[in-house]
């Protein structure tokens, strides 16, 4: 039997959902039938929105995918003006205003507070400047990532940015796979960092050779069925297999047809490809993939690169760890990668980095897969002025290690599923151990990811410190608190946190940071890594190393904010919302 | 330490109970997650799930525990609840 998710797709999905989609946003958020809103919610999904959590009916967030992260000259003044019109909401963030976009962990942007009635304009708007929020959300080809300066690194290998983009244009919109059975994450790198995070996508092409005919031909190794959610982590399985560029855009297309027709329709918590790689296993997978899909003959994994990857390895001696600083491009120009701490930055700030990339780049930006932003194309000459920029002041390219280190979610502030609070806790979180806590010595790039539930937006398994939301109790309260895991990332060899203490309130997360900080200090040997020591350290001493502890630091945000309607409201209780709301923001009345 | 086995997020029936486990030679005492859900895969049980905190667990492997209810026992149970938080006071 099909989940109910299932049955509402095969009623009406994909493009077509567009033209119902656009008759309510004329009619307005009310017109939808109150019995009909989860399935056209969930369809919703396919063109990018979704609809806010409870308190905040009416509202929808916007996920606008960019492919490789790569936002052309103009597009990202638009997103800025985009936000500062449509994305606010009834009451402002404490730490972030009004009008803000994220930049997302998979290279998207993401608006809220935006509404229904709003959103045929802001398509209109989208699709001008060739953006489309198309598939950024729901059970298709999500947006496809990799490395940020594919096409421009003088570390590359081969050129991923035409396979990445021949993929979107060939697969988004593509009526043969538009209804996956799952959300479909793909990832294209071509350097020899690992800056694509293959290893956590369900599609992984990752820079290969094979010698034919004494020549050595450049491409890709094929991994499949990474993913971080569910409780159920997987680093993505080779399936020996190596393509050329040329092959790449066919082979997708056959491996996502492979999951359409056999990944699970009757379990979403199923569905993903990496419980299909579960069951069946890389070679049965490969010889599937070989007789059904592909009228080629395979060529088995070729030479990789995988031993030198540095991207989030927790090596500062490697390669780029990140995107953040100023690099020189191939073509002689440089790159500055700024940090955007938990991705967040409002529409004026956005604004400005647009104005900054036309001047002194190409008007250019790209987005990472760490929350940051770069402004490619920049001369030598002009790298002075840019750097002189007082916006650089606040998303720096020299940032410091607990700024640059730091992921958040989205969080309890619009998010259904999370339990906690994130951006703003991993704001304060971020300050409080810039000014209190010194890193050892040699440790220059420290990554703290906070999520707030078990769906692992925010990459959590693969950080130095891994927090996830969860509850506790204190002095006889029920309080926000967090799991702690340890020593998760990519690199050479990539592993999951170690989760080491659970339910920390999250007032006392700091002062154990710093408690575990000091123990690496003392106890870490000449040049190891925090990595390394974690690995080689018992989970005994760690959990004692990781002492939660009261200290100056002060969260405002210690009760249930998930029963809040929005939790920097002066009156945060549900009753309190002025959701659902027209269109002018005044409250629909009988409809709760 | 494994992760947890349940997953957590705003729609978990309690992401904390007290709990403990009884055995033969002690009794094992840690915060929990309670969850009552139904499965989407053609659902012919009500699932009861648990799990103790498996940091707060000093003999007891980390685990989940899953009840497999029928609809009857589920209401059973349903109403066994109901009628001993009643005699809590005070009622919440």
């Amino acid at each position: 039997m099909v989940t109910e998710v299932e049955r509402w797709k095969t009623e009406v999905y994909g493009a077509e959902i567009r033209e119902q989609l656009e008759t309510f946003a004329a009619a307005g958020w009310a017109s939808i039938p109150a019995d009909e809103r989860d399935a056209w919610f969930e369809r919703f999904k396919w063109w990018g929105l979704y609809h806010q959590r409870a308190g905040q009916e009416s509202y929808f967030m916007l996920r606008i995918g960019t492919p490789n992260g790569v936002l052309a000259p103009g597009q990202t003044a638009l997103l800025a003006e985009i936000a500062d019109t449509y994305a606010r909401g009834p009451v402002s963030n404490p730490t972030f205003g009004d009008a803000y976009l994220d930049w997302t962990t998979r290279q998207s942007v993401q608006l809220h507070w935006i509404r229904l009635e709003d959103v045929p304009a802001i398509f209109e708007r989208l699709e001008a400047a060739g953006l489309s929020a198309q598939q950024a959300c729901g059970d298709s080809w999500r947006n496809i990532v990799g490395c940020p300066v594919a096409g421009k690194d003088r570390h590359e290998y081969v050129d991923a940015l035409p396979v990445a983009e021949g993929l979107h244009a060939t697969y988004k919109g593509n009526e043969a796979h538009a209804n996956l059975p799952r959300k479909w994450k793909v990832s294209v790198t071509g350097c020899r960092e690992g800056c694509g995070q293959g290893d956590i996508n369900d599609l992984a092409f990752e820079p290969a050779y094979v010698e034919r005919g004494g020549e050595r031909v450049r491409g890709f190794n094929l991994r499949v069925g990474g993913g971080l959610a569910r409780n159920a982590p997987r680093f993505a399985t080779d399936i020996d297999v190596f393509v050329t560029p040329e092959e790449a855009i066919a082979v997708g297309g056959a491996i996502s047809a492979l999951f359409r027709d056999h990944g699970d329709r009757e379990d979403r918590y199923s569905a993903r490809i990496k419980f299909l790689m579960d069951e069946w296993g890389p070679e049965r997978f490969r010889r599937v993939l070989q007789r059904d899909y592909v009228d080629w003959e395979l060529q088995p994994a070729g030479t990789d690169f995988r031993a030198e990857y540095s991207y989030n390895a927790g090596d500062a001696d490697g390669g780029h760890n990140d995107h953040v600083g100023v690099h020189p491009q191939r073509d002689g120009r440089y790159y500055v990668g700024l940090n955007v701490l938990v991705g967040r930055m409002g529409a004026a700030d956005a604004a400005e980095l647009a104005r900054l990339a036309d001047r002194y780049g190409s008007g250019e930006v790209r987005i990472t897969q760490r929350q940051n932003v770069i402004i490619t194309d920049v001369p030598e000459d002009a790298l002075d002025g840019l750097l002189a920029a007082p916006l650089l002041e606040h998303y720096a390219p020299d940032p410091h290690p607990f700024m640059r280190g730091s992921i958040a979610c989205t969080g309890t502030e619009f998010c259904s599923l999370s339990i906690v609070e994130t951006k703003n806790r991993q704001v304060r979180y971020a300050r409080w151990l810039k000014e209190h806590v010194t890193l050892p010595d040699g440790v220059d790039e420290f990554h703290i990811h906070l999520s707030g539930c078990t769906a692992s937006c925010a990459q959590p398994q693969i950080a130095d410190v891994s927090l996830r939301g969860m509850k506790t109790r204190k002095d006889g309260e029920a309080v926000e608190a967090l799991d702690i895991g340890l020593g998760g990332g990519l690199g050479a060899e990539p592993q999951f946190a170690t989760w080491v203490r659970q339910r920390v309130p999250v007032d006392e997360v700091p002062g154990a940071i710093r408690n575990l900080l000091a123990g690496y200090d003392a106890h870490s040997r000449e040049g190891e890594t925090f990595r390394a020591f974690v690995s080689r350290t018992d989970e005994e001493t760690l959990a004692s190393l990781l002492e939660p502890e009261e200290t100056s630091y002060t969260d405002p945000m210690m009760h249930n904010t998930k029963l809040t309607w929005y939790p920097y409201a002066a009156d945060d209780a549900l009753a309190a919302s002025p959701a659902p709301a027209h269109a002018d923001g005044s409250p629909i009345e009988g409809d709760d | 330490m494994t992760d947890r086995l349940l997953r957590v997020n705003a729609y978990t029936t309690c992401d904390l109970v007290e709990a403990e486990a009884v055995g033969p030679d002690g009794t094992e005492t840690a915060p929990a997650v309670l969850n009552v859900r139904v499965p989407r895969r053609a659902p012919k049980h009500v699932h009861l799930e648990l799990e103790l905190d498996g940091t707060a667990l000093e003999w007891l492997p980390p685990h989940a525990d899953r009840l497999l209810l029928s609809a009857v026992e589920a209401r059973t149970v349903a109403d066994a609840l109901r009628d001993c938080a009643d005699e809590l006071t005070p009622v919440e």
